[in-house]
């Protein structure tokens, strides 16, 4: 199922995430993690988005997942964070 | 100290080509090729550029540009999507590890707005820093910056509003919500402004870039010295606009 969710990071940037996710079981098919937002280094947004790629759809291990990946390859986000992203994925099925 | 930079003029250029050349300039540096550069330059035709992230077709009226002969292009720098049209926009290339910028990327985004801040002060504007990449004139934003660092070098470039059309920018620019476009755009109309608008008088081109690289040398202590782009960087520029930002495939990439 393709969706969109648009959200506003308090005191932060805007994320839009475009997302072909699967209902049951749940798991992301396909994703983009745009919007106006700064991460260092620009390539490791492309790849989080294939890291997440067949991730199931629930919070809390999302999250972990995403600080992991964020601390692990050193990724310095201005304006979002692996907290604001989660809540960006999971706004997708609402 | 009083170490000579580079000052670049570079006129005014399609998206693609300054977007390559801002680039090509980050590669030449990182190279030990030129010194630290502070370029000054304007877009023709006017046009919009996106941040490297955000999603072109969602962001932009494609054929709106086309129909109003604007060009469009991606950044290498995150960010806002931006309308450039009356501005003088800068970019700065300096390495990484150069003492007069911080390894910190939020810290440095100060300093390097600091020296437009401090240009600005010489066309008697008083401005203030917003974090993390605004500049504010009596509370409304007049400049917009993006730095990126790649090669170990920092590239930050930002526009200064000499006058602004935000009806125009709403042509070119997709609201998430057609039916709040008029509020949308007379929020905006409060939060955005230009040089005409907050002095009451027009500022041309050649002034400002002046003003400006005088907040650059005062800011870093260093002498601005004019000079061209070399021939390996105007190589490195044609590479990029071919591969890159005159690529269709590559400013549609998300």
């Amino acid at each position: 199922m393709k969706t969109k969710s648009i959200y506003k990071v308090p005191n932060g940037k805007l994320i839009k995430i475009f997302m072909d996710y699967n209902q049951k079981p749940s798991y992301i098919k396909d994703i983009k993690i745009t919007g106006d937002f700064f991460a260092y280094p620009e390539e490791s947004i492309q790849q989080l988005e294939q890291y997440l790629i067949g991730s199931e759809i629930e919070k809390s291990s999302l999250e972990k997942m995403i600080a992991q990946f964020v601390k692990k390859n050193k990724i310095e986000f201005i304006g979002v964070s692996p907290e604001s992203i989660t809540e960006a994925v999971m706004r997708c099925r609402l | 100290m009083n170490e000579p930079w580079r000052l670049l003029q570079t006129g005014f250029r399609s998206a693609a080509e300054n977007m390559a050349i801002d680039r090509a300039i980050l590669t030449a540096h990182s190279q030990g090729d030129v010194p630290p550069t502070v370029r000054f330059y304007g877009w023709n035709p006017p046009a919009i550029s996106i941040g490297y992230f955000q999603n072109l077709v969602d962001e932009v009226d494609l054929q709106a540009c086309k129909q109003h002969q604007i060009d469009y292009v991606r950044r290498i720098t995150g960010g806002g999507a931006v309308f450039h049209d009356k501005e003088v926009t800068y970019s700065f290339v300096i390495k990484e590890d150069h003492p007069s910028i911080s390894k910190n990327i939020l810290e440095s985004y100060g300093t390097i707005c600091g020296a437009i801040i401090k240009g600005l002060n010489h066309l008697e504007v008083e401005s203030s820093y917003a974090p993390i990449n605004d500049i504010l004139v009596n509370d409304k934003k007049i400049s917009g910056n993006a730095q990126t660092r790649k090669l170990k070098t920092v590239l930050q470039h930002g526009t200064i509003m000499t006058d602004v059309d935000v009806e125009k920018m709403f042509q070119l620019l997709k609201v998430p919500n057609e039916k709040i476009k008029g509020k949308l755009i007379a929020n905006v109309k409060e939060r955005v402004t230009s040089l005409k608008h907050e002095m009451n008088q027009p500022f041309s081109f050649d002034d400002v870039s002046k003003a400006l690289k005088d907040g650059f040398e005062e800011t870093f202590d260093i002498s601005l010295v004019f000079g061209k782009l070399t021939s390996k960087e105007k190589q490195l520029a044609s590479t990029f606009e071919k591969t890159c930002f005159g690529n269709k495939e590559w400013i549609h990439q998300r």
